[in-house]
């Protein structure tokens, strides 16, 4: 009862904040909603990590660092498009993700969970440093007609090319929704994600379904590689403000809750961007989504010592 | 009988180390002495995870022992030795302060919130224009002791010392037993009457406080800082590796580790110089997964057998 009432005033508080600032900056709601489009499109694919193989992925970003360079490579010795290069590119990421989970992660699934996060931090540190290795620090950037395009509507001029990501987040979404609910494959990896010994009894190879869920994950994540590279120049660091930037919208919405990931996203976005249109704030946007993070665990283990 | 022998060694290394200065030029005395950092860093991390807390934020209390000092010295016109005490008194402070939320989580929870306490530390020192210097930093007018490299190195030996010092004591005393026993298994712990918390607390803000500490001596031998060198993420990466290198658990492992890195990344570093951090993630890589208790497991497995393993039981039972 008490929940109920309290979500309605959540969601007056909400709608009210939101067109105040739509009244007040649009921009500020545009820019923000582009932002957070990027944000959840990164952060899905480790929701679906943590919510299936329950493994905290320090080296997300990574990934998405050496798709992109992947996609560099492709891009430039082919000389084709970021969106057409994204299917060979999330295919071997989809294989190097595997290979990695084969080699490490599957070792120190039964370890605890400090040895896993260590693990991955580790293997982010690494594909960092060889990144640095083969292209040195030195920025790298494609750049494209179709990403500067703009919309006026009426005093207002932005650009759109940003709302792809807001596409491609709802996409993954929708499309991993029914992958989990509607084949046979996305059914066992959604019992494995509930209970790993229960799915083994019943003879799902859970071995199997978390490298083939991981996989999945890392094609995805190629995928973003790709598409962000038509967005920002890369170097080897590019990925790594991400990882803590998606594990704290998954922490967010819940582990498991992937659609609650857009919206954690939106929050994230609007409310960085919402401090960036204040000039003498604007250095201070970086620290909302930390102070949103630590707020946002201290939130949830009060509530569970109460439950 | 064994333990004369073993503080005779002690102090004989203790010794050799003091005298370093008398036959090494300037420049081993510098790789020395950021080796000793970061070997305390390395043992202060691991005093905290003894109790089975992983920390992922060393640099924050490191960088914000490094502003105290400074700000202190320049700012407040403090002497810069008394800064040192005063930065670590500081960095306990915050740490006490901030233990009662963070301390209360567990797991990826409290590393990711150490994380982001350590970047909000950073975006704090680099926006605070007129107080911190904002991006460009802090220079202090002088290096403390004029610069004498002997007397640096004393300076960061001596927090070395007490570092060392301090993990004795906690490995010694009963803080061992109620820190394995919380890292072991924390309801049984809690119902053998261990005040875990409290336990947390204290190593937590002790551990800052030599963080905070080994952060003032840097910058007082530096004489200047910016927060992305005062936060850089290498002060919580190269102690982490260090530590799972050495051995975790134990005073021994992150000393022998920090030798070890310490003087092959001073190799590296002149062959490779860009990116020879590789090494640290394919290292902490191949701790993890292949040998978890680190070089000094893997020589007491060598060297004693089953042994240790019956007197170890059998110390904790007591």
């Amino acid at each position: 009862m008490a929940n109920k009432r309290n979500a309605t005033i959540v969601v007056a508080l909400i709608t009210a904040a939101v067109v105040a600032i739509m009244v007040w900056r649009p921009t500020v709601l545009i820019y923000g909603v582009q932002a957070a489009g990027l944000y959840a499109s990164i952060a899905i694919p480790m929701g679906l990590i943590l919510g299936i193989v329950h493994i905290v992925n320090l080296a997300h970003g990574e990934f998405m660092m050496v798709a992109a360079y992947a996609t560099y490579m492709v891009c430039t010795t082919f000389g084709i498009d970021p969106f057409v290069a994204m299917i060979p590119v999330a295919a071997v990421t989809a294989a190097f993700g595997f290979v990695i989970y084969k080699l490490t992660i599957r070792q120190a699934l039964k370890a605890p969970e400090l040895n896993q996060l260590i693990l991955t931090f580790g293997l982010g540190i690494s594909l960092t440093q060889i990144a640095n290795l083969v292209f040195t620090s030195q920025t790298r950037k494609i750049s494209f007609d179709y990403v500067s395009a703009s919309v006026d509507v009426g005093e207002l001029s932005f650009g759109v090319y940003n709302f792809v990501f807001v596409l491609i987040a709802i996409l993954m979404v929708v499309g991993l929704r029914l992958f989990l609910t509607k084949t046979t494959t996305g059914k066992a990896a959604l019992a494995v994600g509930q209970n790993p010994k229960g799915a083994a009894i019943v003879g799902i190879d859970v071995d199997r379904t978390y490298g083939l869920v991981f996989a999945l994950a890392t094609a995805m994540i190629g995928m973003m590689g790709a598409v962000f590279i038509t967005r920002s120049s890369i170097f080897p660091a590019v990925g790594s403000p991400f990882t803590m930037k998606s594990f704290c919208l998954v922490a967010m919405a819940g582990i498991g809750n992937i659609p609650g990931i857009l919206g954690a996203s939106l929050l994230l976005g609007i409310s960085e961007n919402f401090l960036k249109a204040f000039r003498e704030l604007r250095g201070w946007s970086d620290i909302v989504f930390f102070v949103l993070i630590i707020t946002v665990i201290l939130g949830r283990s009060i509530k569970g010592k109460k439950a | 009988m064994k333990f004369k022998s073993s503080y005779l060694a002690v102090a004989i290394l203790a010794a050799i180390v003091i005298a370093f200065p008398a036959f090494l030029g300037a420049y081993p005395l510098n790789v020395a002495r950021s080796i000793m950092t970061y070997m305390a860093l390395a043992i202060s991390w691991d005093m905290l995870l003894r109790s089975g807390q992983i920390s992922f934020g060393i640099a924050g209390l490191f960088g914000l022992g490094s502003y105290a000092s400074a700000l202190a010295v320049l700012r407040g016109g403090m002497d810069p030795f008394v800064s040192i005490i005063f930065a670590a008194l500081l960095a306990g402070l915050v740490a006490f302060a901030l233990g009662f939320a963070i301390l209360r989580l567990r797991g990826m929870y409290f590393s990711i919130t150490t994380l982001a306490l350590m970047e909000i530390f950073r975006i704090i020192m680099q926006n605070l224009h007129d107080f911190s210097g904002g991006p460009e930093g802090v220079v202090i007018p002088a290096v403390i002791f004029n610069g004498s490299s002997t007397a640096l190195y004393w300076l960061c030996l001596a927090g070395l010392f007490i570092t060392i010092g301090v993990s004795w004591y906690f490995e010694k005393s009963k803080m061992h037993l109620a820190l394995t026993a919380i890292r072991n298994d924390e309801t049984s712990a809690r119902s053998s009457g261990v005040d875990i918390f409290r336990y947390l607390l204290f190593a937590f803000v002790i551990t800052s406080m030599l963080q905070g500490m080994m952060g003032a001596i840097q910058i007082q031998s530096y004489g200047f800082t910016t927060p992305d060198t005062a936060f850089d993420a290498n002060f919580t990466l190269l102690p982490l590796a260090m530590a799972l290198l050495g051995g975790i658990h134990s005073t021994m492992g992150p000393m022998a580790g920090a030798v070890l890195l310490g003087i092959a990344s001073e190799w590296l570093k002149l062959k490779i110089p860009y990116g020879h951090l590789v090494v640290y993630g394919i290292i902490i890589i191949i701790v993890i997964l292949f040998m978890p208790q680190g070089l000094v497991g893997l020589a007491r497995k060598l060297m004693r057998g089953s042994d240790t393993k019956g007197r170890k039981a059998g110390a904790t039972h007591e």
